[in-house]
């Protein structure tokens, strides 16, 4: 075999070499994808129920489970929707940060009430604590294994 | 009760961009632009052997290929930018098949297309990139901007509509080509609704679908001692499906007839989970394929050849045979790009090679070696796809992250199939390899989609009283918030 | 509100189940690819060589179009096709005699190929290396097609003799060595002109007039061509007998002198023979029997030895199949089959009959070859090859002799080559085998005078080898319509065999 030949056999093979690099590279990611997918345990951060809602939307005893950021409001896009008149588009955030809670108003018309207080800007939460909004009340609990 | 604490936290504003790293997605593009550069390196190098010149290491087209991997890495840069929490993997997928394709383009003899755009005259390989520029900044452009599903998901109705709208315009006002009445002419441009059809339809049913989940899978309709799902609650889909699918057959578009059909059950089933729902789908599938036979033509022409295309070598089973051979030249390692695809009689042996056989044209010059990698980087994009969908937030950008992967790769399924004759041969184009703006771009809009759906929102902020800086982050429109994946 | 029903629970207890959904969806999805990689391993695999090589793959009709057809020799190095350039200046074949056409058949761009250019096409054309490691690194080479000369074991001078001898008549000669299984003549008449018909030129004009011939001149009748063998079939018969230990040298039947006369009664059917002169009222024992070529002694002798054993033996010799061979060749018969008696013959008459060459026995000049080869071989039948050696690029590779099946024990075809020895030289057989001896070479053969039952004179057939203690040559004759055996098959095989003697000193 000659040496003009020889290159290009081994361009040819080192361009087939190199996609099944791309291929075990993007392979590797999707293992640790899963890996961490199911090392995630299945505990919920929190979980919010619902205790009154007099619209109806959401129901009342419906539960939440609660990632570390859920945003509450009655846009459509929100992790909790809440159909009520009072409350806005974007009405405020729950959000775990390092150990605890925190609720966040979100520039909201008629405002949060965490435990019957107006939240201003960022406020932290215990579970057991309720939050209002518009007219339907949250309670934040303890999240199920 | 307790009182609320108003502590002095900094408030944090939510509503300005934070750029983000994506540390994955720039290694596997790194990768990838090697892959391509010696790619491109063998390609040149072969040419300029052929031509009889010693080869050395210059790039088939160095221009185009910088242009391409230029832009690909410009959409990750404006997903890093914009901090988008978006899936690393599909844009260097989907980047490596289109790269392939484009090297393929390269490859072919360069008249087989041409085009008169604004008084230049742009060939295969270089419309073939434009296309693809665009289509990458339909990507990245979905990717960074969409933030909300409202406008797909409450207008479906809308959206079936008007993809049934252009089907009939097509039919009306459609061009021909190859006896099927595919194209429609605007400008200089030519297009294939279809293309963007099934997109349309596979949003209607996701809409649809997860509107009607609960009823559809609780309830039923009996026929006897079976149990079915309930078909009045399904009549509206099939209706608007039924629709679509005979247009199509009209127009003698077998293959996307085939695809609707396979996605429309495969949603169903996603959406339902109800296995009599997809043998109903396969029966009425196996009735209608064999009317098909009897009644219709050129369907038994297809299916004939398909059984047994050696009967007619050089007449109807022509294209097929031709595929056949290229795979059987190709052998484990290939060719090598450029080397193979004999010409006959000053022609290519492959009618339609840029469009409906690239698979077979990289099966001989890369070989199953190269076939088997393609087909892997294909299903690494339905994976995706299909991961997506598993960890959407609600059922709604589940079934339509579910049905946009399913349109690519089944679409991809069917034409490799046809290729390889375990199916009849259907003209459709392979996803992202083809030549075909229409395709492209279509294809462009499903992976942008994906994208945006797989936004995995924002990160937990830090706690309140930590060492690192509070940068402004933007929350609100986020596509996908709080749900973890 | 979308739809009018709460979504929001659904949407989380239902997620689970639409992720199951999708899982399974991506299950089903990832095994039609793998069906998809099953698809290409087949087509690039499995069926690679066969389609990469086959006339219609464009590779290779460009190939053809442009790479020079490795060149076909005789075993002393004439070349006898090669390539000359047409006004495209493209290759055609041109072949320098022939008698060689039948065997080497033709290699037209508009009428395809025929022969050993149809056989050896892959080697000749390139296509395929020689050995199978070399063939997958074929497209590693800067010469991507090697044609390949291939060197026969044919001799030019010998077929160019037998086609002579054979003159205006149908027939076949086949002469091979029957130690080592190589063919030196396989001569078929009437023979056709490939050159003529290879020409681009003058290839429509040719085609028609071969196919307007009514004798049939692309017939290759040494290895198609299928004749009552007559009296030759004794010799299978023989070898049977052997074998099964029905007879040994010294069997006599007492009552064949008699059926001498009267012809032998079998099943209410009368056998007749010729009458036997010399020997009077001697039973002949089978030296003799086969020195006169005595039908009564040969259809007592399968009669004794039965159907299955006689079946068995033919089949030990090639018989009923296709013989393995560079060129294809038509299976040889004792009998059409079907009947009730074992080895399918239908009455004791037809197994009477069959033993002794009639009935319905139909064989190929290159079976009896094979058969007498047996023979001489001390019971050791060769396989039957053309081709000595390959050579090309990728050096030269010579085919080696190899032993088929072994028919018959040493002792036993010492006894049959006696026998066949008498038959040329005893005072009575030279008689019907006038001309098969070699003068100087201790000389063995059989003749046959095949009745063909009102169509015309007998096929003359000739068997034979020499010399016999270590025969070199063997040879099979049959001239259609040629009247006794040793009318023209005898003298004819004799002169071939003299002529290869004659020659074997110049080699």
């Amino acid at each position: 075999m000659d040496g003009a030949l020889l290159t290009l056999w081994i361009m040819r093979l080192a361009f087939l070499a190199l996609i099944y690099l791309f291929l075990i590279g993007v392979v590797r990611v999707l293992i640790r994808d899963l890996r961490a997918a199911s090392r995630e345990p299945a505990t919920e951060l929190g979980r919010l129920i619902v205790l009154a809602s007099p619209s109806g939307e959401p129901a009342v005893g419906a539960v939440f489970a609660l990632d570390a950021v859920t945003t509450i409001g009655r846009d459509v896009n929100n992790a909790v929707v809440i159909e009520d008149p009072f409350a806005s588009s974007e009405h405020c955030a729950l959000t775990f940060r390092g150990r605890s809670w925190y609720v966040e108003d979100l520039a909201s018309t008629n405002g949060t009430f965490l435990n019957g207080s107006q939240v201003g800007g960022t406020a932290p939460m215990s579970f057991g604590d309720e939050i209002q909004v518009g007219e339907v009340r949250l309670r934040l609990e303890r999240g199920r294994r | 009760m307790s009182a609320a604490r108003q502590m002095a936290l900094p408030a944090l504003r939510w509503r300005a961009l934070r750029p983000r790293a994506r540390w994955r997605e720039s290694v596997l593009l790194g990768l990838l632009a090697v892959t391509l550069v010696v790619g491109s390196a063998s390609l040149g190098a072969t040419e300029r052997a052929l031509a009889g010149h010693p080869p050395t290491f210059a790039a088939a087209d160095p221009r185009a290929l910088s242009l391409y991997l230029g832009m690909l890495f410009a959409v990750h840069l404006a997903q890093v930018l914009a901090g988008r929490r978006t899936d690393q993997v599909l844009l260097p997928a989907v980047g490596m098949l289109g790269g392939i394709g484009l090297l393929l383009m390269q490859r072919l003899p360069q008249d087989l297309v041409s085009q008169q755009i604004f008084g230049r005259t742009l060939v295969l390989g270089q419309l073939q990139l434009a296309w693809l520029v665009l289509a990458l900044a339909v990507i990245g452009g979905l990717a960074v901007a969409v933030r909300s599903d409202r406008w797909l998901r409450l207008y479906k109705y809308t959206w079936a509509a008007a993809g049934i709208a252009l089907l009939l315009l097509t039919l009306i006002l459609g061009v021909d080509v190859n006896g099927a009445r595919l194209s429609l002419r605007l400008g200089p441009l030519t297009g294939q609704p279809s293309e963007l059809l099934k997109v349309m339809l596979v949003i209607f049913l996701a809409g649809y679908l997860s509107e009607n989940r609960q009823l559809l899978v609780e309830q039923d309709t009996r026929l006897g001692p079976i149990r079915l799902p309930p078909l009045p609650y399904l009549a509206p889909m099939v209706a608007m499906w039924a629709t679509a699918l005979g247009i199509v057959v009209i127009e003698r578009d077998l293959g996307a007839a085939l695809l609707f059909f396979a996605v429309f059950l495969l949603l169903l089933y996603v959406a339902t989970g109800r296995t009599s729902a997809i043998v109903l789908g396969l029966i009425l599938f196996a009735v209608g394929a064999v009317l098909a036979y009897q009644l219709v033509g050129h369907v038994r022409t297809r299916v004939d050849i398909w059984l047994d295309p050696f009967a007619d070598p050089g007449g109807a089973g022509y294209q097929v045979v031709q595929a056949l051979h290229a795979f059987a030249r190709g052998g484990i390692v290939g060719t090598g790009l450029g080397g193979g695809l004999p010409m006959v009689g000053g022609r290519l042996p492959i009618p339609e090679l840029h469009t409906d056989f690239p698979f077979a044209a990289l099966g001989e010059e890369l070989g199953l070696a190269g076939i088997l990698a393609i087909l892997g980087v294909y299903l690494v994009v339905i994976e995706r796809g299909l991961r997506i969908a598993a960890a959407a937030a609600d059922d709604f950008r589940a079934i339509l992250a579910a049905g946009l992967s399913l349109v690519v790769g089944v679409q991809a399924f069917i034409i490799a199939a046809g290729n390889l004759k375990l199916i009849p041969l259907t003209g459709i184009t392979l996803p992202f390899i083809s030549y075909g703006g229409s395709s492209l771009l279509t294809n462009a809009v499903v992976v942008g989609l994906l994208l945006a759906i797989s936004d995995k929102g924002v990160e937990p902020p830090p706690p309140p009283g930590s060492r690192r800086r509070l940068s402004p982050r933007r929350l609100t429109g986020l596509l996908q918030r709080g749900a973890g994946q | 509100m979308i739809g009018g029903r709460p979504p929001q629970a659904v949407r989380r207890a239902a997620g689970r189940t639409v992720g199951r959904n999708v899982s399974r969806v991506g299950i089903t999805l990832a095994l039609a690819f793998a069906a998809l990689a099953g698809g290409a391993g087949y087509w690039q695999v499995v069926r690679s060589t066969d389609l990469s090589t086959s006339p219609d793959d464009p590779a290779v009709i460009s190939a053809v179009r442009h790479v020079p057809r490795g060149r076909i020799l005789d075993r002393r190095g004439t070349v006898l096709a090669s390539n000359k350039l047409d006004a495209n200046k493209e290759p055609y074949r041109s072949y320098r005699d022939p008698v060689m056409s039948p065997v080497i058949g033709y290699a037209s761009r508009q009428y395809g190929m025929a022969g050993l250019e149809l056989a050896y096409d892959a080697q000749l054309a390139g296509l395929r290396r020689s050995d199978p490691v070399a063939d997958m690194l074929t497209k590693f080479q800067a010469k991507r097609y090697a044609p390949q000369d291939i060197t026969l074991s044919l001799s030019l001078q010998l077929q160019r003799a037998a086609v002579r001898g054979l003159g205006r008549d149908q027939g076949a000669v086949v002469m091979l060595d029957p130690r080592t299984g190589e063919v030196l003549a396989l001569a078929s008449t009437p023979t056709f002109n490939a050159s003529a018909l290879a020409n681009p030129t003058t290839a429509a004009a040719t085609w028609k007039a071969l196919n307007d011939d009514k004798s049939d001149p692309l017939l290759p009748r040494a290895t198609l061509g299928r004749y009552v063998p007559g009296s030759v079939m004794k010799i299978v018969t023989a070898i049977a007998a052997f074998r099964s230990g029905s007879i040994t040298k010294d069997t006599t039947y007492e009552q064949q002198p008699a059926a001498e006369k009267t012809g032998l009664l079998v099943s209410g059917y009368r056998v007749r023979d010729g009458h036997h002169l010399f020997t009077g009222d001697k039973a002949l024992d089978f030296i003799e029997a086969t020195e006169v070529s005595c039908n009564i002694y040969f259809a007592l002798t399968g009669l004794r030895t039965g159907g299955a054993e006689i079946d068995a033996a033919a089949r030990k010799l090639g018989f009923y199949a296709p013989i393995p061979f560079d060129l294809p060749t038509a299976p040889s018969q004792l009998t059409n089959g079907g009947g009730p008696l074992p080895g399918g013959f239908l009455d004791r008459v037809e197994l009477a009959n069959a033993a002794y060459g009639q009935a319905e026995t139909n064989v190929t000049p290159l079976q009896m070859a094979l058969v007498a080869a047996a023979v001489a071989n001390d019971g050791v039948l060769m396989k039957p090859h053309l081709v000595r050696s390959l050579h090309g690029a990728d050096g030269t590779q010579t085919v080696a002799p190899e032993t088929w099946a072994t028919v018959l024990p040493f002792n036993d075809a010492a006894v049959i080559k006696s026998a066949m020895q008498r038959a040329v030289e005893g005072q009575y057989g030279r008689l019907f085998t006038t001309g098969a001896k070699v003068p100087g070479i201790s000389t063995a053969g059989k003749t046959g005078t095949a009745q063909l039952g009102g169509s015309g004179e007998p096929n003359s057939w000739f068997i034979g080898f020499a010399p016999v203690e270590q025969p070199r040559i063997a040879i099979a004759v049959v001239v259609a319509h040629g009247g006794g055996g040793g009318a023209r098959a005898a003298p004819l095989g004799g002169d071939l065999m003299k002529l290869f003697f004659d020659t074997e000193a110049n080699r």
